[in-house]
């Protein structure tokens, strides 16, 4: 009696879910396509998944992430698709949440069609969802988790940007060695796995190199007020402040903390580098800030600027770290598919071989020529050899920063 | 030191205030129908969206959006009453609450939907130059007072707490004075007997709820113009909010109020202690508070059930 | 309890215990029929097993909150520190000091339960929305200090616990990797918890619990040790919690803190309510309802990318009109 209906229920989910239709297209023009076009276009439609945040607490970046990805699907589709067949991108929500992320994993890794996935956003859901993407053979290539040991334990996970050590370190060096008359700096970090992260490794070459560290005071994400942090930190008067987090909140800080009296130099990192952060911020308040990334929009990078017009043509915002990213991953994807896509092979042949053809980008002469600078992977699949540019905010803009850190110790 | 002190007091009674015009908005529902209202944070949310499209896209003065603002969520909240809760008025307790919950979470997905989740900000050139400080070209900080120890207090955050201040003064004149502040008061003791003496139950709640979230809208609105509008601001306002309501005594206007200063104060001197449990130490004062005197500070007994 | 070998019960046992060899099944026709063309959108048996394992999951949690909440009455909004408590207590040991999971699963349990027996203490003379912001409050300081000191956790950022190895069958090589293993694994931990609070539910204590939920005093003065019963509902509920956290830290294979957040404690809070306060079987409906809810509706809207974004829209709209028509909840009858 007690466990019939829980079991009926049980039942009855597994018979609504497999009701659903899941993989009919999933483009809007051709929803009335028969069932014989549907299976005619699945074999020239190549599909791919990318799993991002799309709902919840950091809807921000899964907005520009979806931005970046439509975009490369467009020009690709546009330039004649891969090899003649058309790019198909899905996008899967995994809410930030890292409950959910094993789910989406298990969703894609049971879709028959998807090739690859392109996430997740957060370091906790790609290594939630890494476990799945294993067990099944196929790529996850992230184009946001910075945690220094999201590639290491899989061969299945790569990622083409920093690790949150490399830039950490960076930037410290950055300061010691290029703003001299900098002497003692706090750390201002955002308290989750990217802004702590980002922080531990900052901290630790600090104290390698001899810069002074004078404060290192905590946020949380999604809080807006961050007076009281930064009034503590302005008693201890330190020469930079290096704020170790995202635009969201970074551009409240700066601004909040000229209110506050601050007059320290502001850094930060590529987690910053987003039009908001200067409309939040105001101009006036972030003029002279630092920050470090791996491209510049600037002149010498027409591919860059390119993308930047073809952006904001379509989207009306302007691209950001992320969005960038994710267009360089969708891109190396396609560049993978179109190298080793074989239609007559299995499902799984085709998802190993992109992972094969990933693990062979392993040298500068190999790497893939994105909008991000050149993306190569080392045995893990980790990007650690990106350069590092460093903008500064002038007059309102982000321009490249006179002195650049090419060669780090 | 003192003057950091200071400076610290400053900042979390700067935020108390914004705590206590949420929190306001909780206790009062509370008081009535005894609902834990979790939708509030996300009306107060909208508040801050409803002025920010008024002065964007309409481009009216602020001193007329904020009232605006104010009235467009009060119809709001008057609506999810009217929808979400007034038909489980005789249900336990607790199913409201879960309709509260689903309430949030959709009111939250549609400010998303509509308007992106990426933050916006009030545009300066469209407030009143009072409101907007920051460096000038100088390098000094404008439209701001100079505290001792180098920090200011922009005239907005005066203006906030003035706000705050005129505002619950208000209240308590219209829950002390007024024939529907007396049925108010009537309904939260007793709402049978209230029915009884021929007190329209449905309206003083569908009035209580309107005044709750007025309050949120300018709390909003005050929130929109200090830092930023985002679809997901509700959730740690609204839950600090609603912690300062149950401190104060939940159901205590007053509470309300003492408890949002303190747990903003809480929270200031929590973060120069150590940053990383800015908001747990005002959660530790909570709890100690409500250990030592269990109706918390201004509360009566409430309904034992759950 | 009266009804055991009855042929409907002897059936759902088969089916429970055939689950997920009949998906699997699906599996094999679904792809024998896309030979002939044709697709009827099965999403795919692992898939659909794992949300089966995490509507089991949050089976079991329901399950333990509504103790305190169902059977004692008392509103607690912190529920997921227990949850939290047994995950990472599990996890430490697991990943961090190599301890068996047969060993550590009840280690978490005792931990978890430990701490509801102190965080009851204090909490005990508390009523209503008093006690639960301190549980709420109790949670929420446990999640900082996952956060703010990663020296307990391994050194990983926001508490980032890596590499939880799955457990293994004690001497064998056996280990439960695949969802299918860790199907009948939460499916044996449900059913001892189910047993465990029916017999509690059914015996004095069960009996007193109510009797506090109706009338604290009224209880106290029939000679009912209400701090006692009340302290052992903490207990029990924490131990619940603790064997969940366990269950995910090894499933998950990675926790970290914002897997633990208030969200979640309102989520379980959502299903027992939505089953019906005090009942087991409305607890267990409530969560198969709402750990799946989202599935389902993301399975659903799949087709059209256009509304994937209003997926949780749509779970809050359901929620509301769950309760509009059921307001005392899915399982409550009229006595």
């Amino acid at each position: 009696m007690r466990m019939w209906c829980v079991g009926l229920l049980i039942i009855g989910l597994i018979a609504f879910s497999g009701c659903q239709p899941s993989d009919k297209t999933t483009d809007n023009a051709t929803d009335d396509t028969q069932e014989a076009d549907d299976t005619q276009e699945a074999q020239q439609e190549l599909k791919i998944a990318v799993a991002a945040p799309l709902t919840g607490g950091s809807a921000a970046f899964g907005e520009m992430i979806k931005k970046g990805a439509e975009l490369k699907e467009k020009e690709i589709n546009e330039a004649g698709g891969i090899n003649g067949r058309m790019l198909k991108v899905v996008f899967r929500d995994d809410a930030g949440k890292e409950s959910e992320a094993p789910l989406v994993a298990e969703g894609i890794a049971n879709d028959k069609k998807i090739l690859a996935v392109v996430g997740h956003f957060n370091s906790e859901c790609s290594l939630a969802g890494q476990p799945i993407y294993d067990r099944v053979g196929i790529v996850e290539l992230s184009p946001g988790s910075t945690n220094v040991k999201v590639c290491a334990n899989s061969k299945w996970t790569f990622r083409n940007l920093y690790r949150d050590d490399f830039q950490g370190k960076f930037i410290a060096q950055y300061i010691d060695n290029v703003l001299t008359d900098l002497e003692s700096v706090a750390v201002f970090f955002d308290n989750d796995a990217y802004g702590r992260g980002l922080r531990n490794a900052f901290v630790d070459e600090a104290e390698k190199i001899g810069l002074t560290l004078v404060a290192s005071e905590a946020y949380e994400r999604d809080t807006t007020n961050f007076k009281a942090q930064l009034t503590s930190i302005r008693a201890k008067k330190p020469d930079a402040i290096f704020i170790s987090g995202l635009y969201t909140e970074a551009g409240l800080i700066v601004k909040q903390a000229r209110e506050a009296g601050v007059v320290s130099q502001f850094f930060g990192a590529d987690g910053i580098d987003n039009a908001d952060f200067l409309t939040t911020a105001g101009s006036l308040a972030a003029e002279g800030t630092y920050i470090t990334t791996p491209f510049l929009f600037g002149d010498d990078d027409p591919k860059a600027q390119e993308m930047a017009a073809n952006f904001e043509k379509l989207h009306n915002v302007l691209p950001d770290t992320w969005a960038a990213l994710t267009y360089d991953a969708v891109g190396m994807i396609a560049e993978a598919l179109e190298k080793t896509y074989n239609p007559e092979a299995e499902l799984a042949e085709n998802r190993s071989a992109i992972r094969e053809h990933l693990a062979t980008i392993d040298t500068p002469e190999e790497g893939y020529k994105g909008v991000t600078g050149l993306t190569y992977f080392d045995h893990n699949g980790d990007t650690v050899n990106k350069p590092a540019y460093v903008k500064v905010i002038k007059d309102g803009k982000f321009v490249p920063a006179e002195k650049q850190l090419l060669d780090m110790k | 030191m003192w003057a950091q002190l200071f400076e610290q007091l400053i900042n979390g009674l700067v935020q108390g205030g914004i705590y206590a015009l949420i929190a306001v908005g909780y206790t009062m529902v509370y008081g009535i129908i005894q609902l834990i209202n979790f939708a509030h944070g996300e009306i107060y949310m909208f508040g801050a969206y409803f002025g920010l499209i008024l002065i964007t896209v309409f481009h009216i003065p602020f001193w007329f959006a904020l009232p605006l603002a104010m009235v467009l969520c009060a119809l709001l909240g008057m609506l999810i009453d009217y929808v979400a809760y007034r038909p489980l008025r005789n249900a336990p307790r607790l199913s409201a609450l879960i309709t509260a919950i689903g309430i949030s979470l959709a009111l939250q997905n549609i400010a998303r939907i509509i308007w992106s989740a990426r933050p916006k900000n009030y545009p300066p050139d469209e407030l009143p130059s009072l409101f907007v400080s920051g460096i000038s070209m100088t390098g000094e900080v404008i439209n701001a007072i100079p505290l001792p120890g180098g920090g200011t207090l922009p005239y907005r955050d005066v203006f906030i707490l003035l706000i705050a201040v005129v505002l619950m003064i208000l209240l308590n004149l219209l829950i002390y004075y007024t024939r529907i502040g007396k049925a108010m008061r009537a309904c939260a003791q007793n709402a049978t007997a209230a029915n009884l003496m021929g007190i329209n139950a449905n309206r003083v709640i569908i009035a209580t709820f309107a005044i709750g979230s007025a309050l949120g809208a300018v709390a909003g609105v005050m929130v929109g113009l200090s830092e930023n509008v985002t679809p997901n601001m509700g959730y740690y306002k609204g839950v600090a909010a609603f912690a300062a309501a149950v401190l104060g005594g939940i159901g205590s206007v007053t509470g309300a109020i003492v408890g949002g200063l303190l747990i903003g104060i809480a929270e200031a001197f929590g973060a120069d202690l150590h940053s990383g449990y800015r908001i747990a130490f005002a959660y530790i004062i909570m709890i100690l508070v409500i250990l030592i005197r269990p109706t918390g500070l201004f509360g009566k007994a409430t309904s034992k059930r759950a | 309890m009266k009804d055991k070998l009855t042929p409907r019960n002897i059936i759902l046992c088969v089916v429970i215990c055939s689950l997920p060899w009949f998906l699997f099944g699906i599996d094999e026709i679904s792809s024998l029929l896309k030979q002939y063309k044709i697709s009827f959108g099965w999403p795919g048996g692992d898939y659909v097993l794992r949300i089966i394992v995490r509507a089991c999951l949050y089976m079991l949690l329901a399950i333990g909150l509504n103790i305190v909440c169902g059977f004692t009455g008392l509103l607690d909004l912190g529920y997921v520190v227990f949850y939290l408590i047994g995950g990472y207590t599990a996890g430490i040991l697991m990943a961090l000091l190599g301890v068996h999971y047969w060993i550590a699963l009840p280690l978490a349990m005792a931990h978890a339960s430990a701490w509801g027996l102190l965080r009851g203490i204090p909490t005990l003379r508390l009523t209503g929305d008093y006690f639960a912001i301190v549980t709420f409050g109790f949670a929420e300081l446990f999640v900082r200090i996952v956060k703010n000191e990663d020296w307990l956790t391994g050194g990983d950022p926001n508490g980032l616990l890596l590499g939880i190895p799955a457990p293994r069958i004690p001497f064998t090589e056996f280990s439960f990797n695949d969802n299918w293993h860790n199907y009948y694994h939460i499916i044996i931990l449900l059913a001892l918890v189910i047993f465990v609070t029916y017999r509690l539910q059914n015996s004095r204590v069960g009996r007193a619990w109510v009797a506090i939920r109706e009338d604290e005093q009224a209880a106290e003065s029939m000679g009912i040790n209400v701090g006692r019963y009340k302290s052992l509902a903490f207990a029990v509920s924490a131990a619940i919690g603790g064997i969940g956290g366990a269950f995910i830290a090894q499933f998950q294979s990675t926790i970290s803190a914002s897997l633990f957040e208030f969200w979640e404690s309102i989520f379980i809070l959502c299903m027992v309510v939505l089953g019906g306060m005090g009942s087991i079987r409305g607890a267990m409906l409530g969560a198969v309802i709402l750990g799946s809810l989202g599935e389902i509706l993301r399975l659903a809207l799949n087709n059209y990318p256009k509304f994937a974004g209003s997926r949780y829209l749509i779970f809050g709209l359901i929620l509301v009109l769950l309760m509009r028509f059921r307001p005392s909840g899915l399982m409550y009858r009229k006595k």
